[in-house]
């Protein structure tokens, strides 16, 4: 089996959980077998040259029968209009010493869109494979011009929507028509949630039958086995990791936080990420009183981040909307507690967790408190929880993804 | 001769409803009055009302031939008082045609007897005086909750004067010998054990709908035939099942109804086969046999075991510091309290705290209100802080109350609590903590929380 996938992002370098599930799917994908041309544009220059360097250094991609193929773009993750005019002022200040500037395909992200897809279309007449495996919008222009250009079929992968990035608020209708088209031209579409699934059916005209459920799986990460540190000494720890903006819930967090303390006096909050709305929870943090029981360390990489979870008693995902949701299973592996709103993909597969309605910051506070005092809750979260995330490997979607691509060949026959 | 004694479970439990910590304090509502009594409506017209009146006339169209046996829990009638009112009445209408026995259990359908045998005496004397009142029945037979059940056990339920009772016909206790006769507990003298014929009880209360099931659909005829078979392998068939197998497990349109129906005739079509409760089956038999069964068995999932109410570690600890703080409640002499405090014995919270996922776990996630077992705990451990809370008000008001509960407290083997705040792990210990330390700070902190609750989210909008 040959798979044209396209994607927008990946390891060392990517913005969000997508460019995690590139990696590690496509590597599952390698291990059973199938052959994939993973095509992506260029990340911004700052980015170029790092990412390169370690692939090429790190000689992975052959041995995993994955070959990587660049086209230059300014596209990333989560690139809105002004985002993307500010890397584009970068990436036209980082040109070469020598005055020659840099290769550039359009004046904005859409256009930059368009001119992957002519890319793409060349690419595809060139290599040789049976199916396409597109993951989100961005690349849904690409996807459609490769189908149209060789006839074989497709299948569009979808980690989250224009919905669940804007709470239904602002929903850009251009996004929202490259969404849609992709989803159209498709085949079959894969959604990483039920939660997803209904969104599609709702909001995006998708016949069901045409949906395929494929849950992620958990990254494997090494345990720091008793890995602590000082605040423990006196304190109790309850954590958030993830970009601080309206869908990820964080000032439910701090809510809940200020109902936890009435109780509990001797607990530190620590909330990890940056976003919007750091500067106003930070003032609402103060406001309620709560300056020193609170930490904010801003953006935290991937070692950090198992640190804090590891030094964590409970973890909170309180989303608004979380197509999937990578983060509690991080938290899980370092057998730390988890809580998870219930308006997340991840709650339909976990069972070892508590889960809660986001707005319900009573429930929330009840759930920390319930784990932080009920020592006999506390431990069967953290040991079933434990084994629950190590049973959740990437084969399993890989072998879904396998079946996926048999059925689109038989479609096409 | 073959007699086939049907003995029917019904229980219904005061389920909790989502009980916060925000609650503990502030109010002691831990019931969900709402869903309790949807559910006993919705089963009283599905099963409880349908399936006693097909009985009632299968009764007087056989000549008090037909006869049945039921068990009906405290918590259940005390609800069909509350919530339908109608099916009491048609109980009573039950046990006035004399064809009907009423079996005693523990009024809260509770595991008192694995960690307090005088809170179990207890609760079986308020079931006995239960079922007088309402049905006019002196029990002599007797069966536990769950069909929990071993030597000891049944020792001690003929000290309270009981001479037969009920248990599981598990493969493992019985090996190679068989349910369909009646015997004796080891070591206990004169009592009758009745054990339950597993198969065929199942073969209705569980596969009755089954498709997949290779005896499906399941006739009258065939069932009866079967009965038929144990004539000169055994003198009584026991099938003991839930009474909400009719109409509510097995719906309708199964046609279970239409084989209750039609059993009873079929059944005695042969001049062999008869009907009898389960006091006149351990009249008419003799015992074959003494029974050792030192462990304890019950009749739930496939373990046959108590681990589908003490299996994992949170209904342990849920389980025993709720017997922990019994003999405080009781020192209260608060009707209110004890009463709320037992309904919390009553054995389906534990059952809700299963996490036996696979086979069973399905059986538990049908019967279980609440999303997942950890939402069942930590309601049930809220509660029971609020208890320990109550306890203390009453002891801080009345200085009798004080005296016998620090009296207790000093008998007591002493713990540490684990929280610094109001919510503990063990609310017993955290009362005795109080209770001997400084009562004035602790009563202070309720009252705190009562005051400052306003700053939510809703009103900052």
């Amino acid at each position: 089996m040959k798979v044209l996938m396209l994607g927008w992002e990946f390891p060392p370098y990517f913005a969000g959980g997508v460019g995690m599930v590139c990696y590690h799917l496509t590597r599952a994908l390698c291990q059973q077998g199938v052959d994939i041309t993973y095509v992506m544009p260029f990340g911004p220059t700052m980015v170029r040259s790092d990412y390169m360097k370690i692939l090429i250094a790190d000689n992975l991609f052959p041995r995993l029968r994955l070959q990587l193929k660049e086209v230059p773009t300014l596209l990333g993750a989560y690139t809105s209009e002004s985002s993307y005019e500010h890397d584009f002022k970068q990436y036209l200040m980082s040109s070469s010493p020598g005055g020659r500037t840099k290769a550039l395909y359009g004046p904005n992200v859409f256009q930059e869109a368009l001119l992957f897809a002519e890319k793409v279309k060349l690419i595809a007449q060139l290599e040789d494979f049976d199916v396409i495996h597109a993951h989100d919008h961005w690349t849904f222009p690409a996807a459609v011009a490769a189908k149209k250009a060789t006839g074989k079929p497709l299948v569009v992968h979808v980690h989250i929507t224009e919905f669940d990035k804007t709470g239904g608020n602002g929903v850009d209708q251009r996004i929202y028509d490259m969404e849609r088209q992709g989803m159209e031209a498709a085949d079959l579409v894969i959604v990483v949630s039920n939660f997803i699934k209904n969104r599609l059916m709702q909001n995006y005209g998708v016949p069901e039958w045409k949906i395929r459920v494929v849950y992620n799986a958990a990254e494997p990460t090494t345990d720091l086995n008793d890995y602590t540190c000082k605040i423990k000494e006196t304190d109790k720890v309850v954590l958030f990791i993830g970009r601080v903006t309206l869908q990820k819930g964080p000032d439910y967090f701090v809510e809940a936080a200020k109902k936890v303390l009435h109780f509990d006096p001797n607990v530190k909050f620590v909330l990890a990420g940056t976003g919007d709305m750091l500067p106003r929870l930070i003032e609402r943090a103060a406001q309620l009183g709560m300056a020193d029981r609170f930490i904010f360390p801003g953006f935290v990489n991937r070692d950090e981040v198992m640190r804090l979870n590891k030094i964590a008693d409970v973890f909170v995902m309180p989303s608004v909307s979380e197509p999937f949701g990578l983060v509690p299973l991080e938290a899980m592996a370092q057998e730390t507690p988890a809580i998870i709103s219930k308006q997340s993909g991840v709650s339909e597969v976990l069972e070892h967790v508590l889960k809660v309605d986001f707005w319900d910051v009573n429930d929330i506070a009840n759930k920390i408190l319930a784990v932080l005092h009920y020592g006999a809750l506390n431990n069967q979260l953290k040991q079933h929880g434990l084994v629950e995330v190590r049973n959740m490997t990437w084969d399993k979607p890989a072998s879904s993804c396998v079946t996926i691509y048999g059925e689109l060949l038989r479609m096409k026959r | 001769m073959v007699a086939v004694c049907f003995y029917f479970q019904v229980h219904q439990p005061f389920r909790l409803r989502k009980y916060s910590i925000f609650d503990i304090g502030q109010n002691s509502d831990y019931f969900d009055e709402k869903k309790n009594s949807e559910i006993i409506r919705k089963v009283a017209s599905k099963c409880y009302l349908p399936t006693n009146k097909i009985l009632l006339d299968l009764i007087k169209n056989n000549d008090g031939k037909f006869k049945v046996s039921f068990s009906i829990s405290g918590v259940a009638l005390e609800q069909f008082e509350r919530y339908a009112p109608e099916v009491l009445h048609s109980f009573r209408e039950l046990a006035k045609t004399g064809c009907v026995e009423f079996l005693n259990e523990t009024y809260f359908h509770s595991l008192s007897y694995l960690f307090d045998k005088e809170e179990f005496s207890q609760q079986v004397k308020m079931h006995r005086d239960k079922i007088k009142d309402l049905f006019g029945q002196e029990a002599k037979a007797f069966r536990n909750t769950e069909l929990v059940y071993n030597n000891e056990l049944a020792n001690f339920v003929q000290g309270m004067g009981y001479n037969a009772i009920v248990a599981e016909g598990a493969d493992h206790i019985l090996g190679w010998r068989s349910p369909n006769f009646i015997y004796t507990p080891k070591a206990v003298g004169s009592m009758k054990l009745l054990l339950k014929n597993y198969r065929l009880s199942d073969d209705i209360a569980f596969r009755f709908s089954n498709k997949g099931w290779s005896e499906h659909p399941l006739s009258v005829e065939k069932y009866a035939s079967w009965i038929s078979d144990v004539n000169g392998n055994g003198n009584v068939v026991n099938l003991f099942m839930d009474y909400e197998t009719f109409g509510e497990h097995q719906w309708e349109d199964t046609g279970i109804f239409e084989f209750l129906k039609r059993l009873p005739a079929e059944v005695m079509k042969n001049p062999d086969n008869s009907f009898v409760t389960i006091s006149e089956a351990a009249t008419l038999y003799p015992s074959v046999a003494e029974m050792d069964m030192h462990s304890f068995v019950s009749w739930a999932d496939v373990e046959r075991d108590l681990s589908a109410w003490l299996g994992n570690p949170l209904q342990n600890s849920a389980a025993r510091e709720l017997y922990k703080l019994g003999r405080l409640v009781k020192a209260t002499d608060d009707k209110a309290l004890i009463s709320d405090w037992r309904k919390l014995t009553t054995s389906d919270h534990f059952y809700y705290m299963c996490i036996k996922w696979f086979s069973d776990g399905d059986v538990h996630k049908y019967f279980n209100p609440y999303d997942s077992p950890y939402e069942g705990f930590i309601s049930f451990m809220n509660a029971l802080n609020d208890i320990a809370i109550r306890v203390r008000e009453i002891a801080n008001k009345d200085v009798s109350v004080f005296n016998h509960v620090k009296a207790l407290t000093l008998v007591t083997e002493q713990g540490t609590s684990m929280s610094q705040g109001k919510v503990c792990e063990s609310p017993a210990e955290k009362l005795y903590e109080t209770i001997m330390n400084d009562p004035e700070s602790f009563m202070s902190k309720i009252n705190s929380s009562k005051a400052d609750d306003s700053d939510s989210l809703f009103d900052q909008k």
